[in-house]
């Protein structure tokens, strides 16, 4: 059983169905209809497309793959089954609020995020102030905003745009950081840049950071910070920014945030699009006598624990081992974790507060290209212990592998552009990279239209494989 | 926007504004870009070796 339809889940259903037999049988237990290519709902932000193109309905792929489809949202995990039954099982709610039992011999937890906008007063689209692209509904809302603002600029108006992170806590830098450059291409497109005012708040210490501690880049006989590239992407495109933020407080014409140093501060705004931080979905476990032990498998902040090392720790004595490789609960070992669903040991970047004792630093991010290499290396590890494996035969640490990441810097054929770039390893690892924790052969960007051409590429193909099209397998994570 | 803020950030020259949408250049750089972004990908991929 799959938790969850979203990269990690989907991929780790659609390699199971393929790898088992057909006697065995694979269940997606999803709270939504569709699937949603997440990376391009940027787009959707900006009004470039519609939420229909970047989303797509699971139960007729589903069926053709042979994997069974509950539509539902699990609410109860009972990994030692109850006093009538020790067949573990959980519990699922509909959209009705009809509560089932769905039996399983292994589970994979690939839940994603609970979009926490509750953490900030007056945060999110819903009851809130601000808007948000985090799901194609919230990005629609967007774009029907943004024509509204590029109106009242069309009559003459000045208007204040405000991008980034809702909260000190919140991870997905660069999902924010790709939709403010997107939204200063869309409004030079539409003829009004010079009535636009846009700022950037991040919860970061430096721009470029991204919850991964930056990256260090080679070129033109130095080695640069990405700091150094995203504050001149920022000052060529007259963006204007506030770092080291925790926003506090939303109202409907202006942020209040404190900084690093204690300060508060406010920023006006007719326009704001901001990130909310993320917690696991609140699934509670319960034991054979139907005690609860949720404590024992998930963190307080709701994600799973798997096999990495949680033991609290300084800074300075964080190492690549602590993150997990196999992602088996530590508790059962027929339940896994993949995607956003695992709890990290840690944070990449420094974890710093405020003399006031508030967070400010990002949550790690763990989206994309490993949430699908995650799931697809638990799905084998699924499979080979079905088939008779004692223990997970398949690793895919965040500290082993790299990533290869498109940031969309503006949408066109002919004159949009995009940063390309690859980290090695994702998670710095300073025992085997001393220097700057990463390999510096493998970790490159660059901005330019081939980044677009690329990005555009990766849209079609990704939607394709998702969709489990003739050949689906061949495409990489 | 702050003049002394953006004073002391690296900005790009007009010959490197250019040449990221210059076509032949970026025709070029399409296929690099792709080899190192293969490499990557089949180096993390190696990653997910047997436990």
């Amino acid at each position: 059983m799959v938790l969850g339809a979203g990269v990690a889940g989907h991929t780790a259903a659609s390699f199971a169905r393929r790898w088992l037999d057909r006697g065995d049988s694979v269940t997606v237990v999803s709270p939504k209809p569709d699937y949603n290519w997440v990376p391009s709902n940027i787009w959707v932000g900006v009004g470039l497309l519609k939420p229909e193109k970047v989303t797509f309905a699971l139960a007729p792929v589903y069926e053709r793959a042979g994997i069974e489809f509950v539509q539902a949202a699990a609410r109860e995990f009972h990994p030692e089954g109850d006093g009538e039954d020790r067949t573990p099982y959980v519990t699922a709610e509909n959209a009705n609020g009809k509560r089932s039992k769905i039996p399983y011999d292994f589970l994979i937890n690939a839940t994603g995020p609970a979009l926490r906008f509750d953490k900030t007063e007056g945060l999110g689209p819903d009851g809130g102030h601000s808007l948000s692209v985090c799901q194609p509904a919230h990005a629609a809302q967007a774009a029907a905003a943004l024509d509204d603002e590029v109106e009242r600029m069309r009559r003459g108006e000045k208007r204040r745009f405000l991008v980034g992170m809702g909260h000190g806590t919140c991870t997905c830098e660069g999902a924010a950081f790709e939709y403010i450059v997107n939204l200063e291409f869309e409004l030079r497109h539409r003829g009004v840049r010079d009535r636009a005012e846009l700022t950037w708040i991040t919860n970061e210490y430096e721009l470029g950071d991204f919850g991964m501690g930056g990256m260090q880049l080679r070129g033109g006989g130095y080695v640069t910070p990405s700091s150094i590239y995203s504050a001149s992407l920022f000052a060529e495109r007259r963006i204007d920014w506030i770092t080291r933020a925790h926003v506090s407080r939303v109202e409907p014409d202006r942020v209040l945030y404190e900084t690093l140093d204690g300060l508060q501060g406010e920023q006006g705004f007719d326009f704001a699009m901001l990130l909310p931080p993320f917690s696991g979905v609140g699934l509670q476990a319960f034991d054979r006598g139907g005690a609860e032990i949720t404590e024992r498998l998930f963190l307080p902040n709701g994600f799973m624990r798997v096999d990495a090392d949680y033991s609290p720790r300084p800074y300075e004595q964080w190492k690549a081992a602590d993150w997990p490789r196999t992602y088996q609960s530590p508790e059962y070992r027929n339940v896994f974790a993949a995607g956003i669903a695992f709890a990290p040991p840690h944070a990449i970047s420094v974890p710093r507060k405020s003399p006031n004792g508030t967070v400010i630093a990002p949550a790690p991010p763990r989206t994309g290209m490993p949430s699908a290499m995650i799931g697809k290396a638990v799905a084998r590890s699924v499979v080979d212990m079905i088939a008779g494996a004692d223990a997970p035969t398949r690793t895919a640490s965040m500290a082993e592998m790299g990533a290869a990441c498109i940031a969309s810097a503006g949408a066109n054929p002919f004159k949009g552009t995009a940063v390309s770039m690859t980290v090695f390893p994702i998670v710095p690892d300073f025992e085997r990279y001393p220097e700057h924790g990463r390999d510096p052969a493998g970790t490159f960007g660059e901005i330019g239209l081939a980044g677009h051409w690329i990005k555009i590429m990766l849209h079609h193909m990704f939607l394709y494989k998702a969709r489990l099209r003739p050949g689906w397998r061949w495409i990489p994570e | 926007m702050d003049p002394d803020k953006t004073h002391y950030v690296t900005k790009p020259t007009k010959r490197t504004v250019f040449m990221r949408t210059f076509l032949p250049w970026q025709a070029w750089r399409f296929a690099v870009i792709n080899m190192k972004m293969i490499g990557m990908i089949r180096l993390s991929h190696r990653a997910q070796h047997p436990k």
